[in-house]
């Protein structure tokens, strides 16, 4: 055999010896089993809390495990519950995501693209200042912000006690979502937008159909998480809302579903279910574009 | 001479583009962060209700919340011992899993999905939940608990139990941090660990000289966001809270006093924020709060953003 | 494209058309629309509805749109940020203090001399929690006051012949009607102490005891009045007694206070301390309970008789619109004796002037009838009114639940602690800093 044969020749695998495979293979059966206990265990909150959901009230009160019998109208009672307005919830909280999710969109893209594509004076500051605004806890500036919006009353509307404080900001740019966008800008070759600067293109439009169109996924990601995180926003909907229950949000209804009146647990448990499965059912249907956009905020970040 | 005023066009074209692009981000910070945060230090020198004109009073917020207040030093330790707790848990929970993610070959979808769930879950309906099975005297768990011949502790009903159990909530939903884990122990090459073996290392030196090394960014980076959400973290501990205290006086409308339920022992610093700015509407204390709080978090910020390079560097050689 | 703009220009005149009629309907009558906010619910609300109704069939200028399950957070939060409604009423009177204090309530004073209203009219104790600082911000409607339930049924059983009136008899009772479990846990209590369990609160503990919260120049004295001491070393000795888990285990299986799963009203605690218009509930979820009433024991048997009253209380928050039709509303659901007799009738609350309280429109109830009494005793009290508003009463009640738990080693240092403390939150209230 000659050298260059020598190298191409196939690397013939032997079969390891039995013990090896037998350690090996048991190794696979521990690990498999460990996996299998662990997704018993995340699986169980969620097993307890449909069977609640299908009890009668003084079940969900006692200590039984198994309802007897299974209430499916309570998924149906949740609806008719007198102070429960689950529909009005729903409504203000897919009005509040899909307005928010779209401002930031809108707006932090372009911020993102200057970021990273064009070269200015000033521009490693400007990152390192939404960096910093990005770590910085809420609460830090939500004592100003509320007075302000408290004494703000153009035409005499009042924005306490509506969702538009919350919605509003959305639209001047996302801290998390700009930082998203830029480091995945940042891997977009320079040819792309050298190509179309060669064709006549200026930056903006540049921005608009090349860039936009190669960063569909981070865009993507970024709209989900935007979509979920304000769709689950509990603290400030209940800072400005929290008082007038017309303009509640999903989350705030659900904590306050048991202080109207009276308790009842297995309707709060179907609540708490119906609550979960537009984000849930989301997820089944963009599980790709979900595991994508959370893999890419780690690797990225 | 034409060559000049070309440029300086083109560099006043290009400025005025970033301007144009920039914008919403420059407006934003200024109204929503910059110019609050300039009043926040401003009211937290005075004495405000939102009735009447801000009273100017000095420090005496700030002797009020550090030497007078007695929940102050409470909420700090309950947030530092959470930050603690829960993220390098966390944080392992979630590498744990990975691992055994990656190992695994067959149904690994199924356990994905298993694992990844209960993140989607809203993370108030996630702690109504927690809170009505791990009710002492009918919830599930210590009912089954009870069949088994232990006696279950008053878990959300005991200020030794209330925190555990919050960190039970926050491992539960450990699902995001699971997939970047994931990603990033698939991602380590093949070959790395080959030559390592071949060098004669055992499972736990390529762990230790191969794997954390090679995923050691994300480890910071999951290390560095547990941080910053610990810092913030209110939902959680206010809703459980509310409905445990609910649950042991069955009241129909819960007073300030449950905020903490029970003994204060959920009595997060996010928290007593709140109560002190919008249920006393002390919002000249309450920005003094706010103030310590930014102190203590740009600390913390300017300390990973100074350092982060360092870090991965050393560990990713 | 047409047919379309037809279309189109039929629905706008159509729309126009509606528009101008209904404009023309408006500009023909329109009645002050009053939003009047009570924190009453469910059967309580509608009877406070008809109460509305009512007065707007006499006085049909004004429309009333009644908001219920108002709390004190929510009113705060409204006057704060300018979206008050035109009146406002408060199931309790913790946070008169800030409401008088800051203005946010208007001072009705002028307006009460001009419609011939005194406070003579209404009794001593409502007057108190009405007012703070000189300023008369709030008028009582209707009050509550709080006495002793017991169930006959079980002390039956259990061989006592009447209600306890001394607090030796309460502890005995409270011991001899309270069931173990075969696990020691608990089936059945006598009574609960435990600050936080429905309705108790250290400020209607401390009145059979005879303690207060302040000497006389409005300084905190919890820990010189003896009573305190006493009650507390009482209170915690009877939950070591049940086992301080024990009782918050079954606390936590016991159903809501205001649904018909009420421990007292299902029989699982034997005695409780309870607000008068627990009888309407009674009357509306359990009527075939056997119970009794009566005042608190006492620890001092010239106490017994007396009890905590407290009360609704109703305001014209400030920046309002429409404030003399608001008065005119706010003066006859306060003073009319018809209106508060039959209100009184409804909900089972205590009538809040003393020409109602004589008023031959009630209904005579056995059961009621104890809590007129302990309103009308001149021993009876109510919660101090400071600047600090309800966190007052949380500081003291945040320091009985840690004491109660068994987390406080020195009672006498803890009390005087609480002292300073209370001190400086009212100074921090009034907005002088630390003292």
């Amino acid at each position: 055999m000659s050298a260059a044969e020598a190298a191409v020749a196939p690397l013939v695998r032997r079969r390891p010896p039995a013990r090896v495979r037998r350690k090996r293979l048991l190794v696979a059966v521990a690990n498999h089993s460990v996996l299998v206990a662990a997704a018993l265990a995340f699986l169980l909150p969620f097993l307890f809390i449909t069977l609640t959901a299908l009890m009668s009230n003084e079940q969900a009160l006692s200590n039984h495990l198994w309802p007897h019998p299974f209430a499916w109208h309570n998924f149906h009672d949740v609806f008719t519950m007198p102070g429960a307005h689950l529909l009005r919830w729903m409504a203000n909280t897919f009005e509040y995501s899909v307005l928010a999710t779209l401002g930031v969109v809108l707006s932090s893209v372009p911020v993102a693209y200057a970021l990273s594509r064009l070269r200015w004076r000033g521009r490693d500051v400007a990152f390192m200042v939404v960096l910093i605004a990005l770590m910085l806890p809420p609460q830090v500036t939500v004592v100003p912000l509320y007075v302000m919006w408290a004494k703000f009353h153009p035409f005499g509307f009042n924005f306490i006690g509506t969702l538009w404080p919350v919605i509003i900001p959305n639209w001047f740019g996302d801290a998390f979502s700009i930082f998203l966008l830029r480091q995945f800008f940042l891997t977009i070759p320079e040819e792309y937008m050298d190509a179309a600067r060669v064709d006549g293109c200026g930056e903006l439009r540049i921005l608009v159909t090349v860039v936009s169109r190669l960063a569909k996924p981070a865009i993507a990601a970024v709209a989900l998480f935007s979509f979920l995180y304000t769709f689950n926003d509990f603290f400030l909907p209940l800072l400005y809302s929290g008082e007038s229950p017309h303009h509640w949000v999903l989350s705030i209804g659900l904590s306050e579903f048991r202080s109207l009146h009276q308790v009842q647990w297995n309707l709060t448990m179907a609540a708490t279910l119906l609550v979960m499965a537009p984000v849930i059912l989301l997820f089944f249907l963009a599980q790709r574009a979900f595991v994508e956009g959370v893999t890419l905020t780690g690797v990225k970040g | 001479m034409e060559r000049r005023r070309a440029r300086s066009r083109a560099a006043w074209r290009r400025r005025r583009l970033v301007l144009i692009l920039m914008s919403p981000w420059l407006v934003g910070f200024s109204v929503f962060f910059g110019y609050p945060l300039v009043m926040s230090a401003y009211l937290s020198l005075n004495h405000y209700d939102l009735l009447s004109a801000p009273r100017w009073v000095g420090l005496a917020n700030y002797r009020y919340l550090f030497s007078v207040d007695p929940q102050t030093w409470t909420a700090v330790r309950n947030t530092l011992w959470m930050i603690g707790v829960l993220v390098p848990l966390q944080v392992l929970s979630a590498f744990g899993l990975a691992l055994m993610l990656a190992r695994a070959r067959a149904g690994v979808g199924i356990f994905r999905t298993i694992f990844y769930l209960p993140a989607l879950a809203p993370p108030v309906a996630a702690t109504l939940g927690f809170v009505f099975i791990l009710n002492p005297a009918t919830g599930p768990v210590n009912t089954i608990l009870s069949h088994l011949g232990i006696s279950g502790p008053l878990w959300f009903q005991d200020p030794s139990w209330s925190k555990p159990s919050l960190v039970m909530l926050g491992i539960w939903g450990v699902g995001n941090t699971m997939i970047i884990f994931l990603a990033a122990v698939l991602d380590v090459p093949r070959t790395l660990y080959e030559s390592a073996q071949l060098d004669g290392a055992g499972p736990l030196q390529r762990m230790r000289y191969v794997t954390l090394p090679s995923i050691s960014p994300v480890l910071l980076f999951a290390a560095v966001l547990g941080v910053i959400q610990g810092l913030q973290y209110f939902t959680q501990a206010y809703v459980a809270a509310g409905v445990a205290a609910g649950q042991a006086s069955q009241a129909a409308d819960v007073t300030a006093a449950s905020l903490g339920y029970p003994l204060d022992s959920t009595l997060m610093y996010p928290v007593l924020l709140y109560q002190h700015g919008f249920t006393d509407f002390q919002m000249g204390y309450a920005s003094a709060m706010a103030m310590f709080l930014f102190v203590v978090s740009f600390a913390v910020t300017l300390t990973i953003v100074l350092n982060s390079r360092r870090w991965v560097h050393e560990a990713g050689r | 494209m047409k047919r379309v703009a037809m279309a189109v220009a039929l629905l706008a005149v159509a729309l126009t058309a509606v528009g101008v009629a209904s404009g023309a309907a408006r500009h023909r009558s329109s009645p002050t629309k009053l939003t009047v906010w009570v924190g009453w619910s469910a059967r309580e609300l509608s009877a406070f509805k008809q109460l509305a109704a009512e007065y707007q069939k006499a006085n049909p200028g004004v429309a009333l749109n009644v908001v219920g399950s108002i709390n004190d957070n929510k009113i705060v939060a409204a006057i704060r940020a300018g979206t008050a409604p035109d009146v406002v009423s408060s199931f309790n009177s913790y946070d008169v203090g800030i409401y008088c204090g800051t203005g946010g309530w208007i001072d009705l004073t002028s307006l009460m001399k001009g419609s011939g209203i005194s406070t003579s009219m209404f009794p001593a104790t409502t007057n108190y929690y009405t007012q703070y600082g000189g300023k008369k911000c709030a008028l009582p409607l209707l009050a509550d006051t709080y006495g002793l339930y017991y169930n006959k049924a079980l002390f039956k059983k259990a061989g006592i012949a009447g209600p306890p009136k001394t607090i030796a008899q309460l502890t005995a009772d409270a011991k001899k009607l309270t069931v173990r479990n075969p696990d020691g846990s608990l089936k059945q209590v006598g009574i609960d102490p435990f600050i936080g369990f429905y309705e108790n609160v250290p400020e209607r503990w401390i009145l059979p005891w005879g303690g207060t919260y302040t000497d006389s120049k409005g300084k905190a004295h919890l820990a010189s009045d003896s009573a305190w001491g006493k009650w507390l070393t009482w209170q915690k000795q009877l939950i070591d007694w049940y086992g301080y888990d024990n009782l918050v285990k079954f606390q936590a299986g016991l159903g809501d206070e205001f649904s018909a799963s009420n421990a007292f009203e299902v029989g699982k605690v034997a005695m409780n301390l309870d607000g008068e218009w627990r009888v309407a509930f009674i009357k509306a979820e359990h009527p075939t309970l056997d119970y009794g009433t009566a005042p608190m024991p006492a620890a001092n048997p010239s106490l017994y008789g007396s009890g905590y009253i407290n009360g609704t209380i109703i305001g014209i928050p400030k920046n309002g619109k429409h404030t003399p039709q608001a008065w005119n509303f706010v003066k006859w659901v306060t003073t009319n004796t018809h209106a508060l007799a039959e209100f009184s009738n409804a909900i089972k609350n205590v009538p809040s002037t003393t020409a109602s309280t004589h008023s031959k429109e009630l209904i005579p109830d056995a059961h009621f009838a104890t809590f007129l009494k302990i309103f009308a005793n001149p021993k009876s009290g109510t919660s101090p009114i400071m600047a600090s508003g309800a966190s007052y009463t949380n500081l003291v009640q945040n320091f009985v639940t840690k004491w109660q738990a068994g987390q406080v080693k020195n009672l006498p240092g803890g009390l005087s602690t609480l002292d300073k403390q209370l001190d400086a939150q009212v100074s921090q209230a009034k907005g002088g800093g630390v003292p």
